[in-house]
């Protein structure tokens, strides 16, 4: 079943070449570091304002340069590393692992409609499969890995303590996170990303009707990238760090870049799923700048909620996974269910 | 169909190599004390450090959460394929929908009543 308007949308293949994906890649690559580097500054000076303080604005003019300044720092830290690791290999892979899937599960989210340029076809996104939604759950899940790994590999009390605790509290959220975009693919009929950007098109943005969907969707997102007020994972003012206590420079800087890159993609997927993805009632053909509103838009309500928000305990973190969002996510899994059937 | 995956291997391939490329260059540029502190490859502690931990015990509600989790993933990707034909399978979809959420909701009850969900 071909669509009309996705016909006028989504541009019929023209030419198809492999370096074309290849340059996109780098692209958004680069865009997502950039966008990492920057969250930083922002989320410091938001966070700064909230606070009634002024945030970094010592580096370049309002801070701007701070990043950078961040950067070569952790490039320059002695490279040292506990004396009794398990596995120096392990210990150097496992944030390597856990940045690298935060890029890659970046890549099936789209972000414009696709363009033809001197005949050659460019997709709006970097790899267009039908089960891109999977795809992202699948790899943000093997994240998870290196976090594991990097607090057993390190060989220390409380690295071990903090692996456990955020691995516990990733796959609590994993559930709940899966099980509240179900009622979407139910009204989407497919489980490819830009099918459900193109569906809210043709109907409504999801947000409308799958309004308790969205909200499960928000909380166990937040849990899921162990952002305030769930960031038990690190919890620098109560607990020690967790998993990377025993990381310092560049390693370190892995681990916090997978955490914001994984901030960045539970964003995206939502304004893809519930806000229309790069789609917007009027004027489509800037299609990636809707997309990047709306994804700036999710981002500062992130640091806001960082800014408001006490942290949970422990119990009442996995209660809420457990016995409030698993329940309620599939109770509305089987009405959206039964709604789509009586339609 | 295969070809749609060629993009995600090289962006895969371009990502590790970036991740590679930060890691190897944070050692290439690096500072290094001449001698090295004695007491810095020790693990973290907060107080007098008793060295590495030989043997580690946890509680076994990780474990039971491992599991509980595996249950319930399991559940989702079963429910995922049924999503999408569910206005294909109309009503007969739907019963079958209702039979497998009910007999998770006995199984889910039943962990809640042993007490697998509490944390104290």
């Amino acid at each position: 079943m071909t669509l009309p308007l996705a016909h006028m949308l989504i541009v019929a293949p023209k030419r198809e070449v492999w370096w074309i994906g290849a340059i996109e890649a780098l692209v958004i690559l680069n865009a997502l570091l950039l966008t990492f580097a920057f969250m930083t500054l922002i989320e410091r000076k938001v966070l700064g304002r909230l606070q009634l303080r002024y945030g970094p604005n010592r580096a370049g003019p309002f801070g701007i340069i701070q990043p950078f300044a961040d950067l070569i720092k952790l490039v320059r830290k002695a490279p040292f590393q506990p004396d009794r690791l398990i596995h120096p290999a392990l210990y150097l892979g496992a944030p390597v692992l856990s940045a690298t899937m935060a890029f890659l599960a970046f890549s099936v989210i789209p972000w414009g409609g696709g363009w033809e340029l001197y005949g050659y076809q460019i997709d709006g996104q970097v790899v267009n499969v039908p089960i891109s939604l999977v795809v992202v759950f699948a790899i943000g899940s093997i994240s998870t890995y290196g976090v594991l790994i990097g607090g057993w590999v390190s060989e220390s009390k409380f690295a071990l303590l903090g692996a456990m605790r955020t691995g516990a509290q990733l796959v609590s959220y994993e559930v709940a996170l899966a099980l509240s975009v179900l009622g979407v693919v139910l009204m989407a009929r497919s489980l490819s990303l830009t099918e459900i950007v193109a569906a809210q098109h043709r109907t409504i943005w999801y947000v409308v009707p799958q309004i308790v969907g969205f909200g499960c969707f928000a909380i166990a997102g937040v849990a899921e990238v162990g952002r305030a007020p769930f960031d038990l994972p690190e919890a620098e003012q109560e607990l020690v760090a967790g998993y990377h206590t025993e990381f310092s420079g560049m390693r370190w800087g892995l681990f916090q870049i997978a955490e914001y890159v994984h901030m960045i993609t539970v964003s995206a997927l939502m304004v893809t799923l519930f806000f229309g993805g790069w789609l917007f009632p009027v004027l489509h053909r800037f299609g990636p700048i809707w997309f990047v509103l709306k994804l700036a838009i999710v981002l500062f309500c992130f640091i806001w909620a960082r800014a408001s928000l006490p942290r949970l305990r422990y119990d009442q973190l996995m209660n809420l996974g457990w016995k409030v969002l698993l329940p309620i996510a599939t109770v509305n899994a089987v009405a959206t269910a039964f709604f789509v059937v009586l339609r | 169909m295969l070809r749609n995956w060629l993009p995600f291997l090289i962006y895969g391939l371009f990502a590790s190599g970036i991740t590679g490329l930060m890691l190897f260059i944070s050692f290439a540029l690096s500072t290094r004390a001449r001698t090295k502190p004695a007491q810095q490859g020790l693990p973290f502690e907060s107080g007098v450090s008793t060295g590495a931990p030989t043997r580690q015990r946890f509680t076994i509600g990780f474990y039971l959460t491992a599991m509980l989790f595996i249950l319930f993933d399991i559940e989702i990707v079963f429910l995922y394929p049924l999503a999408i034909v569910l206005d294909k399978l109309a009503w007969f979809g739907f019963s079958e929908l209702v039979v497998f959420v009910g007999l998770l909701a006995v199984a889910y009850v039943y962990v809640w009543r042993k007490g697998a969900l509490e944390w104290e």
